[in-house]
């Protein structure tokens, strides 16, 4: 049907704002009931009555006036309170309106299987709460203006071409000029007006042509956000799922939700929604204590439901946390023992252990199958999500106080304002909400802060480290890089520390999204954007740098729990003398290493062995340092492993050789300097 | 019959031109194959057209922070982010230079391979082409041509290899 003549076409958009609103307001008034709910209720129901009217959707309009004819008695200050059965209609209601709402919304579906042969299984299968990714209309609102504004950049670019136009045909007269041979005074003045009018002209045009492109810049961000969804969209299904629950039950339940501005791509939020409504009704069904039990044990009579969804960095968390009896331990080892999951009589399991049950062997805690909440298909359909999004389930429980169910997963899109920084010539962006602050450094400042890895920010030493040595971990430096300019300091899970880049160079609003299959990365990057140009950009991993920052801070006595291990080290010299003065200075910064006494043992020994680092002499007989080098660099299984030359060869020759064949550093003996060398391999060595 | 009037080029013309409709389309690989004459670190190789998806000239490279050494980096094509591998260096003999030339493969999940020098491109008789595995596996065959002998890069081995390295087997399902 042509949009034109689609009669329902604003219709449908008016009608699933106000069922929105009805569908939550409705549980509002549920949990707290007066005037102020109730009125919004009437307003929005009068309005889809009228609509629907217009629109001549009859039973829309019977159900709304009908939906109204309830809340009538209850307006008002003075008003009577509502009784539960005048609560399950409006409820029914709300679902009769919302369902024929969603049929217009639908294409023509061919006729579903009616009343008949098929039974209702029962158990549902992959429940999701429809998750519309259309956007808010404030959000478009938002990205009009912004086209409207690059729109009005183009006015100084319209009246460019003019000028040009215009310069142009100076510029002819001028060339005539000169054919007919008039090179006088008069033909250089105009000569010299003409470059000057030339050069403004240029200058307005790249000024108009950088606007352009940054005010482009915030349309494609804004563009790119409206494929995220808030959070928010689907708590107002998941309280419904409580309230069912918690009324077939016969127990008092409040449900609240935090954390509904947080955005994500629709597939994700979909599959979310699903798994969380079955967590939710869990928690009412098997968690929350009937209200006399909760009294008997000082709980409140009302139980509590909380959703709390949080962005850890690249990653969504939704936790499920309830105030009831936590998990039935003895009845989950009945129950794991009854189906063979556990040896009878066998040592009493860990509460860890029935609990990892819980969500990997589909038992339940309910002594019977009820109507809303099946026997152990809540843990199955969480686990199920998990596994699709790649992401992790953990399941606490504290007998008598409540049990958690926690959800995290890697968000494929992410909306941020990012700082942009300039790093050894690389542009990366680093999430604007971790910043604590931007610290100009001065040449001095500089050299001070990566000597002592400390800079002090707020009264306080915060750990440093050159965003450069994170991000050439295993590689050189360009060495036209202008050096550091400023640190960026940023709150870590273990306090503040700081990175220092060479520049600042703005804020931007961006669309992260994880780095392609087939690019393992540093833990540093946590996630990859497209800017403009269409070439991607790197987003670091605020999480990630701490470690790195941590990690690069731990000279030696200090070891982070949270660093990996480097791997061991490789040395390769054929005096035995410089192969024990380095196995000894690696040793005492905490390295393990190997020795090997020529390239070739040394060959076969990395073969063997899985190294962080190669350190190795050049002069010595068989094959040499540079072939030793050489030949690990062409193995695609060795050319990870960084590799240091260190040798009395001090010619700018040799360091070409050496940088030629593939080494990352080349460290003179004769200038042996041991804090040099150390901070070379600190850099370079892979970990584990 | 050297000389023909305009009436009978015209009528030629349109013969050819409808015959040419008429005829079956020619598959490339039937009798021919196409391949691209490249450069990889210094070395001259052959890859096969129905094995790339695309070949970008001066494309830029965000390079990635990461231990796998022939890793380049990552770079956008329409939106898409897709890692680049340093075909030298995968094939063993990697050079300082930068390639210039980025070869999207076919195939998923989305991978360019990156080389220094795009020499020609050739269509040569399915006979001039030698199959052989040679060496680790990431060549496979030799095309005979008037300039010297080159291997041919077998992309879906180097891009075996590629899985390898960056420690995902190349097993789409997963696994419960």
């Amino acid at each position: 049907m042509p949009e034109a003549k689609d009669p329902l076409r604003y219709f449908r958009i008016e009608a699933r704002e106000l069922v929105d609103q009805i569908s939550s307001g409705v549980l509002d008034l549920d949990q707290r009931p007066g005037p102020e709910p109730v009125a919004q209720l009437l307003r929005a129901a009068h309005t889809l009555k009228g609509a629907a009217r217009v629109v001549k959707q009859k039973e829309i309009a019977d159900h709304a006036h009908a939906f109204e004819e309830i809340l009538v008695p209850h307006r008002g200050e003075a008003a009577v309170p509502m009784a539960a059965e005048e609560m399950r209609e409006l409820l029914r209601l709300n679902d009769e309106i919302a369902a024929r709402v969603g049929a217009l919304e639908k294409p023509p579906a061919p006729p579903a299987v009616a009343a008949g042969p098929a039974e209702t299984p029962a158990v549902p299968e992959r429940e999701e709460i429809t998750v519309n990714p259309r956007a808010a209309t404030a959000d478009l609102d938002d990205l009009l203006d912004a086209i409207g504004e690059t729109n009005t950049r183009m006015a100084p670019l319209r009246t460019g071409c003019d000028t040009v136009e215009r310069l142009h045909r100076t510029a002819e007269g001028l060339a005539d000029q000169l054919r007919a041979g008039r090179t006088g005074a008069g033909a250089q003045a105009s000569a010299e007006r003409l470059a000057g009018e030339l050069g403004s002209a240029s200058r307005r045009f790249i000024d108009a042509v950088d606007q352009i492109e940054r005010e482009l810049d915030d349309v494609r961000a804004k563009a790119e956000g409206l494929r995220l969804v808030p959070v928010s969209t689907i708590f107002t299904a998941l309280r419904r799922a409580v309230r069912d629950a918690a009324d077939a039950e016969g127990k008092r339940v409040r449900f609240d939700a935090r954390g509904g501005q947080i955005r994500m791509g629709a597939h994700l939020l979909g599959p979310v929604s699903g798994a969380f409504l079955h967590v939710v009704r869990n928690a009412v069904v098997h968690g929350i204590e009937p209200e006399d039990v909760r009294l008997a044990t000082g709980k409140p009579a009302e139980g509590t439901v909380t959703l709390e969804v949080e962005r850890r960095g690249r990653y969504a968390a939704f936790r499920c946390a309830d105030d009831g009896r936590g998990f039935d331990l003895e009845a989950l080892r009945r129950t794991a023992q009854a189906r063979g999951l556990l040896a009878p009589g066998g040592t009493t399991p860990e509460t860890r252990d029935l609990l990892d049950l819980v969500l990997h062997g589909g038992i339940s805690t309910a002594p019977a199958v009820t109507e809303v909440s099946g026997r152990g298909i809540g843990m199955d359909a969480v686990r199920e999500v998990a596994a699709q999004l790649k992401g992790e389930v953990q399941v606490r429980s504290e007998p008598g106080a409540g049990a958690v169910v926690e959800l995290v997963f890697p968000l494929a899109l992410l909306a941020m304002t990012g700082l942009n920084v300039e790093a050894g010539g690389t542009l990366a962006t680093v999430p604007l909400d971790v910043v604590r602050g931007c610290v100009r450094l001065s040449a001095e400042e500089a050299a001070s802060a990566a000597i002592t890895g400390r800079i002090v920010y707020d009264g306080s030493a915060a750990p440093f480290l050159p965003l450069t040595e994170a991000l050439y971990a295993g590689s050189t430096v360009p060495g036209d890089a202008p050096g550091l300019g400023a640190a960026v300091v940023m709150n870590g899970d273990a306090g503040l520390f700081a990175v220092g880049v060479d520049r600042l160079a703005g804020t931007s609003v961006l669309v992260a999204r994880p780095l392609p299959d087939l690019a393992p990365a540093s833990p540093v990057i946590g996630s990859v954007s497209v800017d403009a140009d269409g070439n991607p950009r790197l987003v670091l991993d605020p999480q990630g740098l701490a470690d790195e920052v941590a990690r690069g801070h731990a000279a030696g006595a200090r070891t982070e729990a949270t660093a990996s291990a480097p791997l061991p080290i490789l040395v390769v010299d054929d005096s035995l003398t410089t192969r024990m003065l380095e196995r000894s200075i690696l040793e005492s910064a905490g390295y393990e290493v190997d020795l090997a006494a020529s390239g070739e043992e040394a060959l076969e020994k990395a073969g063997a062995r899985r190294y962080g680092l190669f350190l190795t002499d050049i002069d010595m007989p068989g094959i040499n340092g540079f072939q030793f080098v050489e030949r690990t660099r062409a193995d695609p299984r060795l050319a990870g492993v960084p590799a240091i030359l260190v040798s009395s060869r001090a010619s700018a020759a040799d360091r070409d050789r050496g940088r030629a064949a593939g080494a990352s550093a080349y460290v003179v003996k004769g200038e042996f300097d041991q804090v040099q060398l150390l901070s070379h391999i600190r850099r370079l060595v892979v970990r584990s | 019959m050297s000389e023909l009037t305009v009436a009978e080029r015209v009528a030629r013309l349109r013969e050819d031109f409808d015959r040419s409709f008429a005829e079956p389309a020619r598959v490339s690989g039937g009798e021919s194959i196409e391949l691209l004459a490249v450069r990889a670190g210094g070395r001259p190789y052959a890859l096969k057209l129905t094995q790339a998806a695309g070949v970008h000239p001066d494309r830029p490279v965000t390079a990635l922070p990461t231990t796998v050494r022939p890793l380049l980096g990552v770079a956008g094509f329409a939106g898409i982010v897709v890692p680049v591998y340093d075909l030298a260096a995968l094939l063993g003999h990697p050079i300082p230079d930068r390639p210039r030339w980025l070869l999207l493969t076919a195939g998923t999940p989305p991978l360019a391979l990156a080389f220094h020098g795009l020499d020609r491109h050739l269509r040569v008789p399915v006979d001039c082409v030698i199959d052989s595995v040679i060496g680790d596996g990431c060549l496979r065959g030799v095309v005979r041509l008037p300039d010297g002998d080159r291997a041919i890069v077998d992309v879906p081995a180097t891009r075996a290899l590629v899985h390898e390295l960056a420690g995902q087997r190349p097993v789409p399902e997963e696994i419960r």
